[in-house]
This record gives C-alpha cells, structure tokens and sequence, in this order.
C-alpha cells in the first residue's frame, strides 16, 4: 500500500504549522480529508492569468486581457516552447511506509521546471524575495523530475514578473521534508485520517 | 549574428549583482573592488570610503545628469557601474518623475501618483538594461538592509527600497550577496537562509569571508569574483553542449514522430520510437506529455495494463 504525497498537502501543513491558528490547522485537516474548497478570488484569478498565459504560449487567438497583458506577455515570454501541466510521480520511503509523491508542472523545459504564479499584490506593496524559500515545492518537484536542474518561479501581478530560481545545490532535500511531515502527522495523531483519504491508486 | 554553442565565449561576460547589508557593514569599499569601477554617490557616502579605495565618482545632483555622466565617454574604459544606494536612486527617480511630467506624476499634495511610481518603476528598469546591455558594463546595487519580521516573528533582512524595485532588482541580477559581520570576520553570503535573501550562481555560492584590506593591499575581491564567475561559466557550457544538442536532437525527433500521426497503430508505434531515444535533460517528461496530447486530439486513451494506447469508446 502507497500514499500520496502532494506539495500542496505539505504546503498546507506548513502554513499551519509556522502560523499555529486555529484557522490554519482547520484549513489544513480540510486539505487532509480531501474535502472540496471553494475557490477564492485570489485562486480565480492566479487559474485565468495562467490559462492566458498558456494560450498566449500556444499562439491561440485571444482578446488582450484588459488588465494583465502586460504581465501575461512577459511570463509568456519565459515559459514559451515548454511543455504545460505535466505530471509526474516518484516512490519514496519514510520508515516502513511507502508514499507516492505526486506533482503537476505548470511547464517543464530544457532542464526547468517552471512554476506560474499570480499575484494579487501589486510588486509596489509586495515583499517577494526570498517568498518561495521555504515552499516544499522546489524539493518536491526537483525529486520528481529528476533530470531537471532548475526550478523557477515566475511571478506576475499582471504587469511586471519576478523570477526566484532554485538549483539543487540551494536547494533542500524533499526527502527531509517529507519526513518531517510525516513525523509530524504521526506525533499530531492524524496518521489513520490521512492513511483514509491519501491511499495511492495502484495501477 | 548566429553563433553555434561551441563558439560562444564569455570573457567579456558582464554581471550585475546586489550587495546590502547594515551601515557601515563595508559594502561599498566592497563594491569598489569590482573591475574598474564608477561610484555613483547617490547617498553621499563615498566619504566613509577610505581614500586610498576611492575611485572615479560621478556626484550629481539630478538624475539627469547621472544619466550624461555614464554615458560620456570618459568613462568608455570603466567596466563596473555602482549604483549606491539603489533606495536613494529612486528619490531621485522620484524627484525626476515628478519634474519631468508633474501633470501626470504628481498629486495635488505634491506626492508621487500611481503613475508617477509606474514612471520611476520604469526608468529604474531601464537604466539597469542600458549599463548592462548598452553600454556593456557590470552593475552593481548597494541597498542598506532593513530588518523586518517573518511569520513567526524572526528577524529577515531585506532591501531598504520604496516601491516595486525592491522586488524587480532582483530579476536580472545574477548575484546577490548579503554582507554582514559575523564575529570579527566580514561576509558575504549568496545563499538565501531564513535570515536574508540572497541570490548566486556560476559557482559563487554560500558564504564567503571578505579579506581585511590594509593600504597597500589591492581592492580586487570582485573583480576575482567575476573571474571565477566567468570560468565557471565556461565549463558548465563545455560540460552542458553535447547534453543540450542531444536534447535538442530528442524533441526534434519526436515532433516529427508525433505530427504525422492519425491513428492509433501510428501513436503506439511512435511512443515505442520515442521510448527508445536517449534522452537527455526532461526531454523524456516532455516527450511524454506531447504523446499525452496527440493521444487526447485523435481520441486515444492509455491502456494502463498494456501501456499502449487504443481507441477512445464512443459514449
């Protein structure tokens, strides 16, 4: 029997982790029972910019966007010619549990992992640098793809992009992660729930 | 001029780079050791550098005259622009902004509009492209650092910067360090911790102890920084050519597998062709999802127990 693991299961954890609010920890068991979340408008808007930005990619005849041209055109420039929403598994083994770690790349090119997103946050009020630093999803796709030798985020609030490359060298490994993940949900209690709601689908 | 990757060379390969860190940390006798250096004094600082690293320094009192000085040709010889500091650039990109088109980039109460700082954003955007790709020169930001709070309430070093330079510095640099004392030895670091950002690459990474300079000692430290910077280059592109031809000779290959096929038979034979490639970097990850793809357009769907694909049923 394998579970899956998913950066944003981990992501999640770690938010409420780091944060310790009641908030986050109901958030967080919502994600571990797998149950529906309702769409904000931040996640509305990140899935329409990424989807012109993918159109824009693909030279599909498209209106410019009202309010994000700019922005959808200079990612655009960045990802153009990758591949887009590839997905990608790895076994992996914490103790005597097997986990499948599982991942979809916005695009993958050359060597690099890609990873778009939205900000709602104008670059003039935002505090980027150094965001993504602890974000599980560098390791996490880097041990996926492993012919990969980057990752990048590629950041836009519609008019101007940012962009925060990891490497494997500055990078940590996914497997510590996951163990501390796990380690966690089993001192939380919450190893039988999530052994309910992650159980990988053999094929 | 088209240039095969074997004839590319990059001695005269230029950088840009941030350094920050706390007052009086050194950053700008720092910044002072890349090649052949010019001082932009925006901060009025260039007194604190002893005077034995002094160098040619442009003082200057608006941005437009800045934007004359670097451009003359008395400086056709210098290779390393500093700009110091990056947060008192932008007073004085705020200063111009407003004299330039005060109708649009200034409020009634005398302040910076919306479009005012989408003018500053720019210019700052622009003045970087112009050292860097016109004039051919390295280009380096000093910031003073600022210490701000994380999630949890630890310290975290950022850029002292007004407005969205702070964050769009960070794009077309290559290194970034963040310098610091750490006990008696100063540093510089380029590899982001939880503490501070930073950025490296071409082999400079981690931390780096900055040698106490006495007066007869040469001020090069970047200057050899960038040498080594520049070899690495050069051996990564040695090592990276013949696995980036066959990677290219892989999606070749397979693109042209892929856009001749109609029907099933065709697909699974071209996906067996792919299988069969060597494949270098994530040309099999990509191979794979434009198989994905072709199989969606002509209604084929993946036997999982065969691994072959067949026809899609009609529902």
């Amino acid at each position: 029997m394998r579970y899956l693991l998913t950066q944003s299961l981990i992501s999640s954890w770690q938010w409420a982790m780091d944060l310790g609010t009641d908030e986050k920890f109901d958030e967080f068991r919502t994600v571990l029972r797998r149950e529906p979340v309702e769409q904000n408008e931040a996640m509305q808007k990140g899935i329409e910019f990424e989807n012109n930005v993918y159109e824009a990619c693909r030279g599909l005849v498209r209106d410019p966007h009202p309010e994000w041209e700019n922005g959808i055109q200079k990612v655009a420039a960045i990802v153009k010619g990758s591949q887009f929403q590839v997905s990608g598994s790895v076994a992996l083994g914490i103790g005597a549990t097997d986990f499948l770690l599982y991942g979809i790349a916005d695009a993958i090119r050359a060597g690099t992992i890609y990873d778009v997103k939205f900000s709602t946050k104008s670059f003039g009020s935002a505090e980027l640098a150094g965001k993504y630093l602890e974000s599980p999803q560098h390791p996490a796709y880097l041990q996926i793809w492993p012919e990969a030798q980057r990752f990048v985020y590629v950041v836009s609030d519609g008019e101007d992009v940012y962009t925060e490359e990891y490497t494997r060298r500055n990078t940590r490994r996914f497997w510590d992660v996951a163990r501390e993940f796990w380690a966690s949900i089993q001192a939380l209690g919450l190893e039988d729930e999530y052994k309910k709601y992650w159980e990988a689908k053999e094929q | 001029m088209i240039k095969k990757p074997e004839e590319l060379t990059f001695d005269n390969k230029k950088f840009s780079m941030i350094l920050y860190g706390a007052p009086g940390v050194g950053k700008t006798t720092l910044a002072l050791s890349a090649p052949k250096p010019v001082l932009i004094d925006f901060d009025k600082g260039v007194s604190r550098v002893k005077a034995y690293h002094r160098t040619l320094t442009i003082e200057a009192d608006k941005y437009e005259e800045v934007l004359e000085d670097i451009q003359s040709p008395d400086l056709a010889d210098r290779e390393t622009i500093i700009i110091d500091t990056g947060g008192s650039l932008i007073t004085y990109l705020q200063d111009w902004a407003i004299r330039s088109n005060p109708a649009q980039n200034q409020q009634k109460n005398g302040a910076l509009s919306l479009k005012g700082y989408g003018a500053v954003k720019q210019e700052f955007q622009h003045l970087t492209s112009m050292i860097r790709d016109r004039l051919n020169k390295n280009v380096i930001y000093v910031f003073h650092s600022e210490e701000q709070k994380d999630k949890d309430g630890n310290p975290q070093q950022r850029l002292l910067c007004e407005g969205a330079a702070r964050n769009l510095v960070w794009q077309p640099c290559d290194f970034g360090g963040y310098v610091q004392f750490i006990g008696n030895d100063r540093v510089v670091s380029f590899t982001p911790s939880q503490e501070f950002f930073a950025k490296g690459c071409y082999g400079i990474e981690g931390t780096i102890p900055v040698p106490t300079l006495k007066p007869t000692d040469k001020n090069d430290f970047l200057a050899r920084l960038f040498d080594a910077a520049r070899a690495q280059i050069q051996s990564e592109v040695e090592a990276l050519n013949p696995v980036k031809e066959q990677y290219g000779t892989v999606m070749q290959i397979a693109s042209d597998l892929l856009a001749g096929v109609t029907t099933v038979d065709e697909l699974n034979e071209a996906k067996d062709a792919i299988a069969g490639l060597e494949h270098a970097l994530t040309s099999k990850a990509e191979c794979g999802q434009m198989i994905k793809e072709k199989a969606k357009a002509i209604g084929a769907v993946l036997d999982k127990a065969t691994k072959t694909y067949k026809q899609e049923a009609k529902k």
